[in-house]
């Protein structure tokens, strides 16, 4: 899948799941930087991206994602594969 | 049993407790007001009123019990 | 010399902890969260809550490195989890908590969550980044008036303070109605900093109560 999708799908997700319509996805935007995203919505958020791009996440991957560069770099690798 | 008979057996209770024999119970009275009501004397003082109105309470009632007030009512469905 | 001993969490500990997270997480409640909110009963949730303390996460509650444990007579007897939010670049332990629960209680329990989690937004509260964060604090009925409370107080700082020389405050996230909990606090100079109403009735089903507070001690450094 082309990068540009990755990002356009994800950030469709987090615009829904972190109620705001108004989130541009940068590659070094982080949680703290998102009003809605505590620990419910981040739950939410990760189910969603399983979901939608057909990927499971190992734990350890998912303490690696710091931004979200980290993570449409993540999900490139894996919809890959 | 009326509130009022509840609430006069209930001081003396309260003051052996907590070592008190000025101690007024109101309604709004908790754990929050009385310096020593820590969680230790509080399971000694459920036993005592437990003791003194021959009940028992149920852990869905000691849940249930934020104050004096939350108490009287329950002691109170019991008879 | 006391019959207590306060030592670090071992893998050995896990079992133990989680009944601490479990009746830490109740209150005065019968409520648990992890129950609530994930449709799970409580003997699922203590087996989740193995698996992830078994992960040995870094920085959050979930972290078995979070925890000290007390020993009399060989048992473990209390538990108290707390750590530095943020130390060392660590994510957010929200983050870290979350991907914990993501990854061990599965899709279906998140899916749940999903139609819960606006029940319970308003009483989720962001930690201050490089203060200690305490979480759980749990000692056995027996072990009450022992005054076990101070030397545990004492030894989480003194840890705290080890790893992080500048450490300036301590905060900690409870239930209203745990007044026992928040009497201890405030007898350890900890005060009422900021409080979180829900708005949400609805809330009483899946926490132990509607209101919590954040309660703060600072250093002088």
């Amino acid at each position: 899948m082309e990068r540009t999708l990755i990002t356009e799908k994800l950030a469709a997700i987090f615009r829904n799941v972190f109620n705001d319509d108004a989130i541009i996805l940068r590659d070094d935007l982080t949680a703290n930087e998102v009003a809605n995203w505590d620990s419910l919505t981040h739950m939410l958020m990760i189910g969603e991206v399983e979901k939608v791009f057909s990927v499971r996440f190992k734990l350890k991957e998912l303490g690696k994602l710091e931004n979200v560069k980290n993570l449409v770099d993540l999900i490139e690798q894996k919809v890959k594969s | 049993m009326e509130k009022e008979e509840i609430v006069n057996r209930l001081t003396p209770v309260f003051r052996k407790v907590f070592s008190d024999n000025s101690l007024v119970i109101t309604d709004e009275l908790s754990a929050l007001d009385v310096e020593n009501w820590d969680s230790l004397s509080h399971m000694l003082l459920i036993s005592e009123v437990e003791n003194e109105f021959y009940i028992k309470f149920k852990l869905k009632d000691l849940k249930k019990m934020a104050n004096v007030g939350d108490m009287v009512a329950i002691i109170s469905s019991k008879f | 010399m006391s019959e207590y001993l306060i030592r670090k969490a071992i893998v050995n500990d896990i079992p133990f902890l989680a009944d601490v997270v479990i009746a830490s997480e109740k209150g005065m409640s019968d409520r648990l969260s992890f129950a609530t909110l994930f449709n799970k009963t409580e003997a699922e949730v203590k087996d989740l809550i193995m698996l992830m303390l078994e992960e040995e996460t870094e920085g959050c509650e979930l972290s078995l490195s979070s925890f000290i444990i007390t020993e009399f007579e060989g048992r473990p007897i209390s538990g108290s989890g707390a750590w530095i939010e943020g130390l060392n670049g660590a994510l957010p332990s929200k983050i870290l908590k979350s991907n914990l629960i993501s990854y061990t209680f599965g899709e279906k329990s998140v899916r749940y969550l999903r139609t819960k989690a606006h029940i319970v937004q308003d009483v989720l509260i962001e930690r201050e980044p490089m203060t200690l964060q305490l979480e759980y604090f749990h000692i056995l009925n027996e072990h009450l008036g022992k005054g076990l409370d101070a030397d545990l107080m004492h030894r989480i700082e003194e840890n705290a303070r080890a790893q992080y020389p500048g450490l300036g405050k301590v905060q900690c996230q409870i239930f209203k109605n745990s007044v026992f909990s928040i009497k201890i606090l405030l007898r350890h100079g900890f005060r009422i900093a900021k409080s979180y109403k829900s708005a949400d009735e609805e809330i009483f089903d899946y926490l132990p109560y509607n209101e919590k507070l954040v309660m703060e001690k600072e250093f002088k450094n």
